[in-house]
């Protein structure tokens, strides 16, 4: 049994730092207008050509440009006054407890008589708020519409309003747990799992809840549900890090699944102004282009777009080297792949029997 | 072969026009309802111009019947307030046609009133009414008449004449057509606006048969410079009116008539009395010295035909041959030619041969053209290489041929007399301009006169931006000698001028609300059509356009320039007043301060720093 009591304050000193950002900022912009000056923020710029790989860090992230945003220049009067009253209004959301949706963001901005013109717009001052503050919009309790889950044994104690001090073991519903706001805020209180198992997808992560991986394994399951949302990686990185779990992922074999295990291990580089959403131990365990032949897994054809998305990661440094790159070399030179469901040829349980512990065992070495 | 004779008639102008009356724009009601109004309302505003007088015109358009449907009868009637026409005159211009006093060579709307003419004999045609003429020269006087057109015999019927006596000068006119108002509304709605808009100085209103009412009082109160009658200029002639400026100049024998034997027998005193030739020769060379011109042309004549009134009456003088020395006559009486020899010892032979070999180039040059002095006109014949004392009654249709060639080739003549003609101005253009439109910017010009092809002419232009505009893209009002322009624009050259220029670079927008009018005065527009919608494109107008135009535009673009800086600062300052305060709401709650930051002051200095 895991008990972090260290840990459990985690969040809350989260919160307290954000908040104290957030009002440092208020508060610099507030004297620049009472001094007569206009205002103005720094903010990192998010150009390709800004971005860079970090090898030491193993992700991306932004260079030292930054691009002054003056409430001086009328050009930008508009979205500067966005971005102070979307931190005005992020504060208020962290302050009350309360969370909101991208969607949300964008209506809420009609009532301050902030006209965005389109969500786009919207989302594109929350990213601009995030890399002023270096910090993820969930911590400011601003989430994309979920769909990611989670099971396993883990004992959480909400944060939320309403249900402060309420603790919930996530093994306890047999569909899994949303990994939403409340989960995403609750702290982590302790677990008797080993291991972290991620996976692509929903079916997939139903038949391994059915099979009792959970415990065969001692694994907390997440469902991905695809490219893993920010909430849902950074639910991975605090599992490994404040429950020091050891994170493998699964996806499906293809160019994409082994981009989703990227992206969970280093982040994207969308994300590249954030650096608390990677897993740089995580280890990607399968279905590897070479597990297509080696478990003879029913296979279909690549399509162009698969072929191109292969010779572009292969410009990426982090597929320079290693399994990385190895397997995008064998993917081409198959031009076929094979998704997780494939292992049902050999029965509906192949995959946690056998391939499962197999690749388990391999991981151990990786 | 009596079956494919023809009868060669003489028809009368009358005849003519009533034959081939499409050609003046009568061609159907809608047209013809349309040209009526133009021709009566450019005669009221060409005589007032003449007479020095600020018009005041009045036209209305009435049905005789509201109920029926078009095309049907109205009643066209103009008022002016202009000089009136003398009474004695009023049946032969109202019930002739080719009758008119506008013969001289000067800018006027119309020319020789015939449109006029070609209306009332319109109105008649379709409807059988008279035209009603009622005129005062005086102010206290009005004669009125009533008149009938006898088109084969080009005659005025007068059908009632009376006078009254009345309080105000001037002439008005009515007449009863057949018009279609439905179709032609529209036109003639257009013409009477754009017509005040380059009239400012009159006061124009406009009653339509649905009881509408236009109105426009004159915006200035001072005629532009009335245009002087000039002689032409030798670059703008051609063969046709060399032979007429010969007959012009009296030097031609007198057409024998009755007429003018009773003015010989006046002046030799024989009103009563018959002599016999020789009776008649003496008393002429008595009264020699006394004579007309005209008078001793005829005795002289009459010494070689050796007659008597009596018989003299009965002949026509078809020839006068100075070359073989031989007279050509018809004898009425024995229905043949007659040749009689000239003897060159005669005393009266120089006097034939002088009338009928006219005045010497030289003279003619000098006297008949504009700026052609004494060096000029010498310098001439030698270019064409002609004698200076060649008489232009002797000369060839070849010579004459050769003698325009060379008018047009002379390079060295001044250019044309612009003192014909009657621009608008500046002032009254602008005026007009600025209380038809109130627009933001106005600004008009003038260019100085030029010539084509002898004709001087002079553009006026002017440009209106924004204001009361409220057009998508450019309205080009067209005007030529005041006379607007409505139809046939795609092929008009100062539409030509106008799409050519390129809007951007005098930041103006294409879709900018903007009114252009031109205004071209010449002696003679160069019509594209006998429609007289369109100005054909001479190289020497277009580039007189252009340049008036880019000048404009220059003007155009500076307002444009300044006024999108200060727009520019509205658009801060409003951007400002908008949004800092949001910033300062926004910052204060986030800082957790109390009172929000004075940003009020940065405001001001920001503005003042913008002045």
């Amino acid at each position: 049994m895991k008990n972090k009591s260290k840990a459990s304050k985690t969040s809350e000193e989260r919160r307290e730092s954000l908040a104290k950002l957030l009002q440092e900022q208020g508060l610099k912009i507030y004297n620049e207008l009472d001094r007569g000056e206009f205002p103005k923020f720094s903010v990192p710029s998010r150009s390709v050509s800004n971005i860079v790989y970090d090898k030491k860090l193993r992700q991306y992230i932004l260079g030292n440009t930054a691009s002054i945003r003056s409430a001086r220049n009328m050009s930008q009067l508009r979205s500067f006054t966005q971005l102070i009253w979307l931190a005005f209004f992020a504060n208020k959301l962290v302050q009350e407890k309360k969370s909101s949706t991208l969607r949300d963001i964008y209506y809420s901005s009609q009532a301050f008589s902030i006209d965005f013109e389109d969500q786009p717009e919207s989302d594109n001052i929350i990213v601009d708020l995030e890399a002023v503050l270096a910090r993820p919009r969930e911590d400011l309790h601003i989430f994309p519409e979920e769909r990611s889950s989670v099971f396993g044994d883990l004992t959480i104690e909400y944060t939320v309003p309403g249900y402060e001090g309420k603790r919930t073991n996530l093994s306890d519903h047999p569909d899994g747990y949303l990994i939403g706001p409340s989960l995403s805020s609750a702290e982590l209180v302790d677990t008797n799992a080993e291991l972290v198992i991620a996976i692509e997808k929903g079916g997939l992560f139903t038949r391994f809840v059915e099979e009792k991986v959970d415990k065969k394994f001692k694994a907390i399951i997440v469902d991905t549900a695809g490219q893993a949302p920010r909430s849902t990686r950074y639910l991975l990185k605090r599992l490994h890090e404040e429950m020091s779990l050891p994170v493998v992922i699964l996806t499906d074999g293809d160019v994409y699944g082994e981009h989703i295990a990227m992206v969970i291990k280093s982040g994207s580089a969308n994300a590249a102004h954030l650096r608390e959403l990677t897993v740089p131990d995580a280890k990607w365990i399968g279905v590897w282009a070479t597990d297509i032949e080696k478990y003879k897994l029913p296979t279909i054809p690549m399509t162009e777009s698969d072929i191109k998305r292969i010779y572009d990661l292969q410009k990426d440094p982090r597929y320079q080297e290693g399994m990385w790159k190895k397997e995008l070399e064998v993917f081409l030179k198959l031009k076929r792949k094979a998704e997780l469901e494939a292992f049902s040829k050999y029965g509906l349980t192949n995959i946690t029997d056998k391939y499962l512990p197999e690749k388990l065992e391999i991981a151990k070495s990786l | 072969m009596s079956s494919s004779k023809e009868s060669f008639n003489q028809i009368s102008p009358s005849e003519f026009f009533y034959r081939n009356r499409d050609l003046a724009g009568f061609s159907n009601p809608t047209r013809s309802l349309y040209t009526a109004v133009r021709e009566f309302v450019e005669n009221a505003l060409d005589a007032c111009d003449q007479a020095g007088i600020l018009p005041d015109v009045y036209l209305s358009i009435k049905a005789v019947d509201d109920e029926q449907a078009d095309p049907k009868p109205y009643v066209l009637t103009v008022k002016d307030n202009g000089p009136g026409i003398d009474s004695k005159h009023i049946p032969l211009a109202f019930g002739t046609v080719l009758y008119g006093s506008k013969f001289g060579l000067k800018q006027a709307r119309g020319m020789f009133g015939l449109g006029a003419t070609m209306a009332i004999l319109y109105g008649q045609i379709t409807t059988n009414k008279p035209v009603a003429v009622k005129s005062s020269t005086d102010g206290q006087n009005q004669d009125e008449y009533e008149l009938l057109l006898d088109i084969q015999k080009n005659k005025p019927i007068i059908v009632k004449h009376n006078t009254k006596e009345i309080s105000k000068r001037g002439l008005s006119v009515s007449i009863c057509l057949e018009g279609d108002y439905s179709k032609a509304g529209s036109k003639i709605r257009d013409y009477v606006y754009q017509t005040s808009l380059i009239t400012p100085y009159a006061t124009i209103t406009f009653e339509d048969p649905k009881g509408e009412k236009f109105h426009q009082t004159k915006i200035v109160k001072t005629m532009p410079p009335a245009p002087t009658i000039i002689r032409p200029h030798p670059h703008g002639i051609d063969v046709e009116t060399i032979r007429r400026m010969m007959v012009d100049s009296h030097f031609q024998i007198p057409t024998v008539d009755n007429k003018m034997i009773e003015k010989v027998r006046k002046e030799l005193g024989l009103k009563k009395k018959n002599l016999n030739h020789s009776q008649i020769m003496e008393k002429a060379s008595k009264r020699w010295p006394n004579l007309s011109r005209h008078v001793r042309v005829v005795i002289a004549v009459m010494s070689f035909l050796k007659m008597d009134f009596e018989k003299l009456s009965k002949i026509r003088i078809d020839d006068m041959d100075i070359a073989n020395k031989k007279l050509v006559y018809w004898d009425f009486g024995e229905s043949k030619s007659v040749s009689v020899d000239l003897d060159p010892e005669s005393e009266y032979y120089r006097q034939l041969t002088n009338t009928v070999q006219g005045e010497t180039l030289l003279s003619f040059l000098t006297k008949r053209f504009q700026r052609i002095g004494q060096a000029t006109a010498v310098k001439f014949t030698e270019f064409a290489n002609f004698k200076p004392e060649k008489r232009i009654g002797t000369m060839t249709n070849q010579e004459l041929v050769k003698l325009s060639d060379s008018l047009q080739k002379f390079e060295d003549f001044l250019s044309p007399d612009p003192s014909c003609l009657a621009p608008l101005g500046e002032e009254p253009l602008k005026k007009g301009m600025a209380q038809f439109f109130k627009p933001d910017f106005l600004e008009v010009v003038q260019r100085g006169a030029s010539a084509y092809s002898g004709f001087p002419f002079i553009v006026e232009m002017g440009i209106a931006y924004g204001g009361e505009i409220k057009s998508v893209g450019q309205t080009v009002y067209r005007f030529a000698n005041r006379i607007p322009l409505l139809y046939d624009e795609g092929s008009d050259v100062v539409l030509k001028v106008v799409n050519e220029i390129d809007w951007t670079r005098y930041k103006v927008k294409n879709d900018a609300p903007l009114v252009i009018v031109s205004h071209i005065c010449s002696t003679r527009i160069p019509y594209k059509t006998v429609g007289k919608e369109n100005v054909a494109d001479r190289p020497e107008i277009e580039r007189e356009l252009r340049l008036a135009l880019q000048f404009l535009a220059r003007k155009l673009a500076t307002f444009m320039s300044k006024r999108g800086q200060a727009e520019m600062e509205k658009k801060r300052a409003n951007l400002y007043s908008k949004y800092i305060p949001l910033v300062a709401q926004f910052c204060t709650e986030l800082a957790g301060k109390k009172k929000e930051p004075d940003y009020k002051k940065m405001l001001k200095m920001e503005a003042m720093v913008e002045e």
